[in-house]
C-alpha cells in the first residue's frame, strides 16, 4: 500500500474494523512511514477528543428520576418521602466514602502492581480462568456478553498469542476483562480496561500519553501497555518485552465475529 | 432497570446530540424505556441489551425529527466531497494546528460542536454517534439503524468529514487557530 491507500483506510484502522490483513498492511506501512505515522496518530487524536467532547454532559439523575417515573418503571420521589431517613444513611455512607477517598488519593492504585498479582495468579492457577475454551470466536463471545464496556479481542493467532480462556474481575473498582494465554511456553494476561478506567491509575494514564505503547516491569514479569481504540490494554507476562508488544499491538484486529 | 442502569449516561448523550430541539429529551427517553419496557419479553436474556435499547430510542428521536421537521426546522446542509479531509489535514496549516493540540480548541467550540452535529443529515449524524457515544462496530450500527453495512461506513466517513470541515471553520472564524 502506498501513503494515499493507507490513508483512506485510516477510518477502519481507528475504529479496529476490518480484516486482520488490512490492519497488518496499514501496520507495516505505518512502522516504516514516519510522515503516515504522524497523520495517522494527529487523526486519531482528534477523534478521540471529539468523541469525548460529544459524550460529555450526561448522565443527569433528575432526568432520569423522571423518565422512570414517568415510564411507570419508578416510584416519583414525593411518594417515597417516608425514605428520606435512607438519604441521611447514604450521606453518612458517601462521607466515608468521600474519607476512604481522600485516604486513597495519597496513594493511587499502581496498574503495574495489580496487573503483575492478577497475572500470577492466573499463571500458578490460584485462581481459575473463568472461561476455559481455546477458540478465539468463543473466547470473544463469553466477553462480550459480559462487560459492560466494549472488547476487541483477541490478537490474532500469527502474533504467537495461543488463547486459553478469558474471564472478568477488577482492577482498582474498575471494572476489567481478562485473556489468559500463552506467547511460546510462558503464560501471558491481557487485561483490558475500558480506555477511561485508566484514569484511576495516574501514573500509567500519564505514561500513555506521551509514549504509544508504555513499557514496564514488575517483578519477573514484563508488561507492555497502550489505549487501542477504547480499550487500555495491557500484555504481561515473563517473556521477551518485544513478543509482547507484538501481541499488543494485534489487540483487536482479529476478524469481526459474523 | 437493572440491564438500564449503565447505559443511562450513552443513551442520555445520545438523545442530547441527536435531537433537533434538546427540549424534547425526558419525553423521547420515557417512550422509548416505555416501549422497551413493554415489549421486554422479545429481549434475550445474553444478547446485547444495548444495542436493543438503543434501537428504541433511535426510532424515538427519529419520529420526533420528523414531527419537527414537519414544523418547518429540517434543513440539509450542502455535501461535502468525502475526500476533502484527507487532503485538509496537512496541507492546510490552520487545520494541522487543530489536529495537533485539539483539546483545548474543541473546549471553546461547545455549542459549535453541539450545533455541528445538529446540523448533520440525520443518517451521518446516527452513524456517528452510534459510533462516538455508543462505541458500536460497525455491523452493530447497521443492525440498530437496519441499514447495509457499507452505508454505515460511507455514512461515517461523510460525517466525521463534514463535522471537521464546520468546526474548522469556525475555529477559524472565532481566531482561535494561529499557525
Amino acid at each position: 500500500m502506498n501513503c494515499h491507500e493507507v490513508r483512506q483506510h485510516w477510518n477502519l484502522y481507528h475504529d479496529s474494523e476490518g480484516d486482520a490483513g488490512l490492519h497488518f498492511q496499514v501496520n507495516e506501512h505505518l512502522a516504516a512511514c514516519a510522515e503516515c505515522a504522524e497523520w495517522f496518530a494527529l487523526q486519531s487524536r482528534f477523534e478521540d477528543a471529539l468523541a469525548e467532547k460529544l459524550r460529555s454532559r450526561a448522565g443527569t439523575p433528575v432526568l432520569w428520576n423522571q423518565v422512570l417515573s414517568r415510564a411507570g418503571l419508578k416510584r416519583p420521589a414525593s411518594v417515597v418521602r417516608s425514605w428520606l431517613w435512607l438519604g441521611g444513611m447514604a450521606a453518612c455512607v458517601a462521607l466515608i466514602g468521600a474519607i476512604l477517598g481522600i485516604v486513597n488519593r495519597a496513594s493511587p492504585p499502581d496498574l503495574a502492581k495489580l496487573s503483575a498479582a492478577w497475572h500470577q495468579r492466573l499463571a500458578t492457577g490460584q485462581e481459575a480462568v473463568q472461561f476455559a475454551n481455546e477458540s478465539d470466536l468463543e473466547v470473544e463471545r463469553y466477553l462480550r456478553k459480559r462487560v459492560a464496556f466494549p472488547v476487541r479481542c483477541p490478537p490474532r493467532q500469527d502474533t504467537g498469542f495461543a488463547v486459553q480462556g478469558a474471564g472478568v474481575g477488577a482492577l482498582a473498582e474498575q471494572p476489567a476483562a481478562y485473556l489468559s494465554g500463552h506467547v511460546d511456553d510462558a503464560p501471558v494476561s491481557i487485561l483490558i480496561l475500558p480506555r477511561d478506567g485508566l484514569a484511576s491509575f495516574p501514573r500509567q494514564q500519564a505514561a500513555v500519553r506521551t509514549e504509544p505503547t508504555h513499557h514496564s516491569r514488575e517483578g519477573q514479569y514484563a508488561m507492555v501497555l497502550g489505549v487501542i481504540d477504547q480499550n487500555a490494554v495491557l500484555v504481561v507476562g515473563a517473556t521477551d518485552p518485544a513478543r509482547l508488544e507484538k501481541v499488543l499491538r494485534a489487540y483487536g484486529t482479529y476478524p469481526e465475529i459474523h | 432497570m437493572r440491564h438500564l442502569e449503565p447505559l443511562q449516561a450513552s443513551l442520555e448523550a445520545y438523545c442530547r446530540r441527536s435531537l433537533n430541539h434538546g427540549d424534547a429529551i425526558a419525553d423521547v427517553l420515557q417512550s422509548a424505556v416505555a416501549n422497551a419496557f413493554r415489549d421486554f419479553d422479545r429481549y434475550a436474556e445474553g444478547t446485547d441489551f444495548r444495542a436493543w435499547m438503543f434501537r428504541y430510542v433511535h426510532l424515538e428521536i427519529l419520529n420526533t425529527n420528523r414531527k419537527s421537521a414537519r414544523l418547518g426546522h429540517a434543513e440539509r446542509p450542502p455535501e461535502v466531497a468525502v475526500e476533502d479531509i484527507w487532503q485538509l489535514a496537512l496541507t492546510e496549516p490552520l487545520a494541522k494546528v487543530l489536529l495537533d493540540d485539539p483539546e483545548p480548541i474543541l473546549d471553546q467550540c461547545d455549542a459549535a460542536v453541539s450545533e455541528a452535529v445538529r446540523e448533520l443529515p440525520a443518517l451521518e449524524r446516527s452513524v456517528l454517534l452510534l459510533r462516538t457515544i455508543g462505541e458500536f462496530k460497525y455491523r452493530e450500527t447497521a443492525e440498530i439503524l437496519q441499514i447495509p453495512i457499507g452505508t454505515v461506513m460511507s455514512a461515517l466517513a461523510r460525517g466525521r468529514s463534514r463535522l471537521r470541515e464546520r468546526l474548522l471553520s469556525y475555529a477559524e472564524k472565532q481566531g482561535l487557530l494561529r499557525s
